[in-house]
């Protein structure tokens, strides 16, 4: 077994070498070449943008795109059917989740009982490639979003049954049942519109490494080990971005992305470590944007394994967490405290039912009652790649031995922490969450529903799942927000996992940098930004 | 140094390990040696006392006094935890000297008996055995180890073995390039002419006489598996936390670089480069001292 694992590995480092030496070369995606020398000499000389980001994405593919990066390349290639508003909130933009605007589609109608959705598409749009983006494209996009094995959750999350073509600039959408995060969903990076004649021609594979949507930013270069370079697309139908050209670093290092962003050698700079924001904040040819996010972290405990199976045992963890300590200690400053398994910006929050504080004591007491006076041993399982889990993960193990409760922490590369974590049999981890629709239903359906896809510590509670259940088909928000608040307390009561914290999305900038706004996913949108001399 | 080889010239030069005196006087006598064997013994020493030489408790956290820069309460500073470095760094010596001498014996034990086995009995065995090594050095060494370790799965003792494979070859042709040329001699072949067993042969009368080359090899191998498991830690694939290893306490350390905190890497680094310059300088002070044709030629 080790010799075929090792033999594996050996195989595997030998494609990774395979495959570092075709990325030298990076594709250059054939519809962009052309147009853009043309471009760039008639235009007026643009600024240029440049960003540090952590990690390099993995597709381009909307349906299939997954995480940060991958998300951020397909906004800035792709528009969506309708977007989300944006609000000012103590001075900075904010988009509102809540307040749908229209993008792609100029209108849309629905039914009396909130199951059919017509839209009404914007006339004279068309692709990156000239080709016109009408109501058999949109068809297209969310077929292939319904058979993608990344986006279908979404799909059936928007309780989709049928897309219909009425004429070439009318889509009919047809729900299962009347879903209140439908339009926030369509917003989402998922289901971008794609131009269904350039991939017809080019295959199934071209969207993996190419883009063709109708976006703002036209994709010239992307090598996930070292870049990714956009130019404008100077007749995008919304009017020509004012910046030039957006270039992506990936500089997995935090600390390199601050040394970049200090040194002015890039104008943005995402992910900041919490301990160098008040340095740069020194710095006054930068702006560091820190917004609460409802990015979570939270310490999870396997609900069927031993003894974790015991809800005094979880609650007495959640006693012997040292909260302030990694509040100011390990984030400096820039999380919140998380006091409901739902983000306290996300509306529908309570804290009702959190009584946790760091408290040895109750810990030590409730320990005894579920009869673990002498304490036990467990296995934590801590992914790489934030550094701020671990350090979290060293502080909890402190306190936790001083009740005698013995933690194993094994670390984990991140991609195997993921494949891990999928098999539900996880004894403890910490990890992290964000709801791209700001929605307790959403955020619970996936996370402890007890059929939830990322359920992964077995969470079931019969009550939670019914007032769940009930609270998807109730069309009064007052009222399905009142099902939700239940079904929180509840949750915060029987302590499936401990909250940590709730992050800030910390964005270095540049003082030249205008119109940046914090969306709830977390991707930079180029589109509105511009940079001032 | 010159003194010393005379003092020892009339000795015989082959089985050194049975003369320990002479051949201590003989390294003392070296000043680059010496030096080594100096680090060595203070490593050492620091490793078996590590509990009653550290002024604090090296795992408890103290976030009061994070990051605090050396001090008379802290000579090394604290890290981000608040923990004491002086402390750390003295533990840390004894993963370093045991995952050394651990993964160093794993490549003598199993590097020896195969290269001296490919040598003796040549043919097919010798060709599978060596070829088996040639593969196993075509890799560059940390990557190979840190394939071993992670298919393993991240940990002390898996760390321990991966980098103990990774120096299994060259144990392997020390030995075969020995027992090659020692198989030759006539007594060897004499032995084999009365029918001693090949297996009390190679044990008995081979090994004795190629153990010097070998040590050198030992030596100089602890240095270099200190420094594969340290890096093996600061990627992530060695001890798990919160225990003290050097690597594990530079990768923990080096976000604090830029921001001025130069005592969490500083410290766990010097360690390491004084404990494999140590075991380097000691290595290279065997081979001159073992080696007859450098030694006679001063």
């Amino acid at each position: 077994m080790k010799k075929v694992k090792l033999l594996s590995t050996l195989v595997a480092f030998s494609i990774m070498l395979a495959g570092c030496a075709s990325s030298a070369n990076p594709q250059t995606p054939a519809a962009t070449s052309a147009g853009t020398d043309t471009a760039a000499t008639a235009a007026p000389v643009k600024k240029n943008l440049t960003v540090a980001y952590s990690e390099g994405g993995t597709t381009l593919d909307p349906a299939e795109a997954n995480d940060l990066t991958s998300d951020t390349l397909v906004l800035a290639a792709y528009d969506q059917l309708v977007t989300y508003g944006i609000k000012t909130e103590n001075g900075a933009s904010i988009a509102n989740t809540e307040d749908i605007k229209p993008m792609l589609a100029e209108s849309w109608e629905v039914n009396a009982d909130n199951t059919v959705y017509t839209f009404k598409l914007k006339s004279g749009v068309s692709f990156q490639s000239g080709n016109p983006v009408d109501a058999e494209a949109v068809a297209y996009s969310f077929e292939r979003v319904a058979k993608s094995s990344s986006g279908s959750f979404l799909y059936g999350m928007a309780s989709i049954k049928s897309v219909t073509v009425k004429d070439a600039s009318t889509v009919e959408v047809t729900l299962t049942n009347a879903n209140h995060n439908f339009l926030q969903i369509l917003a989402m990076y998922t289901f971008s519109i794609v131009d269904q004649k350039t991939v017809e021609t080019q295959g199934a594979d071209y969207l993996k490494t190419n883009a063709a949507g109708s976006g703002p930013f036209k994709l010239t270069k992307w090598d996930p080990a070292t870049e990714a370079v956009f130019t404008a697309n100077d007749s995008y139908w919304q009017g020509a971005p004012s910046l030039g050209k957006v270039t992506l670093k990936f500089t997995k290092e935090a600390s390199n992305r601050v040394l970049l962003l200090g040194k002015g050698d890039v104008d943005m700079a995402i992910e900041i470590p919490p301990k160098d924001v008040s340095t740069l904040e020194t710095n006054k040819a930068l702006t560091v944007a820190s917004n609460a996010s409802n990015r979570i972290l939270f310490f999870a405990m396997n609900n069927k394994v031993k003894p974790f199976d015991n809800v005094k045992v979880r609650q007495a963890i959640n006693y012997a967490i040292p909260y302030d300590q990694l509040l100011s200690g390990v984030m400096y400053g820039q999380a919140k405290q998380m006091k409901s398994a739902v983000a306290s910006n996300t509306p529908g929050f309570t804290d009702a039912g959190y009584v946790y504080e760091y408290n040895l004591d109750k810990a030590k007491a409730l320990l005894k009652e579920a009869g673990y006076e002498k304490g036990f041993d467990f296995d934590f399982t801590l992914g790489s790649g934030f550094d701020d889990w671990e350090d979290d993960a060293v502080l909890i193990q402190a306190e936790l031995a001083k009740i005698g409760v013995n933690m194993k922490i094994n670390k984990l590369a991140r991609a195997q922490f993921l494949e891990q974590q999928k098999t539900n049999n996880l004894t403890s981890y910490i990890s992290k969450w964000t709801s791209f629709v700001n929605d307790p239903g959403y955020h619970l359906g996936f996370l402890l529903y007890g059929k939830g896809s990322s359920n992964y510590i077995n969470y079931q509670n019969a009550e939670v799942d019914k007032l769940w259940e009930q609270a998807n088909l109730e069309t009064d928000t007052a009222k399905r927000t009142e099902l939700y608040k239940q079904a929180q307390e509840i949750i915060t009561t029987e302590a499936p996992w401990a909250y940590l914290y709730e992050y800030n999305r910390i964005v270095g900038m540049s003082n030249k940098i205008s119109g940046y706004a914090f969306y709830p996913d977390e991707v930079i949108r180029f589109y509105p930004l511009s940079i001032t001399e | 140094m010159s003194t010393a080889a005379h003092s020892a010239q009339g000795s015989p030069a082959k089985p050194a390990p049975a003369k320990p005196r002479t051949l201590l006087s003989l390294l003392l006598h070296n000043r680059l040696a010496a030096i080594g064997l100096t680090f060595i013994l203070i490593w050492t020493v620091v490793a078996i006392f590590a509990p009653w030489l550290a002024p604090h408790d090296p795992f408890v956290t103290d976030m009061a006094n994070k990051l605090q820069p050396p001090s008379g309460s802290h000579w090394f500073g604290t890290d981000n935890f608040g923990r004491d470095i002086l402390s750390r760094v003295l533990y840390g010596a004894r993963i370093s000297i045991w995952t050394g001498l651990i993964a160093v014996s794993i490549s003598f034990l199993i590097g020896m008996p195969l290269g001296g086995i490919a040598a003796y009995y040549g043919g097919r065995t010798g060709t599978i055995i060596m070829r088996v090594m040639d593969v196993l050095l075509s890799f560059p060494s940390l990557v190979l180890s840190m394939a071993i370790a992670a298919s393993i799965g991240a940990g002390l003792s898996s760390a321990m073995i991966a980098v103990g494979i990774v120096g299994i070859p060259e144990f392997a042709r020390l030995m075969f390039g020995q027992t090659v040329s020692l198989r030759e001699k006539e007594y060897i072949e004499a032995s084999r002419a009365i029918g001693v067993k090949d297996r009390v042969i190679l044990y008995r009368h081979i090994l004795p006489n190629a153990l010097a080359p070998l040590m050198v090899q030992a030596t100089l191998g602890m240095g270099f598996a200190i420094l594969t498991a340290s890096s093996l830690s600061f990627l992530g694939l060695g001890v798990r936390p919160p225990i003290a290893e050097w690597g594990a306490m530079i990768s923990e350390g080096r976000e604090y670089i830029i921001s001025g905190q130069w005592w969490l890497v500083t410290f766990p680094g010097l360690g390491i480069a004084t404990s494999i310059l140590g075991f380097n300088l000691l290595g290279d002070g065997f081979r001159d001292v073992l080696d007859p044709r450098l030694r006679s030629g001063k």
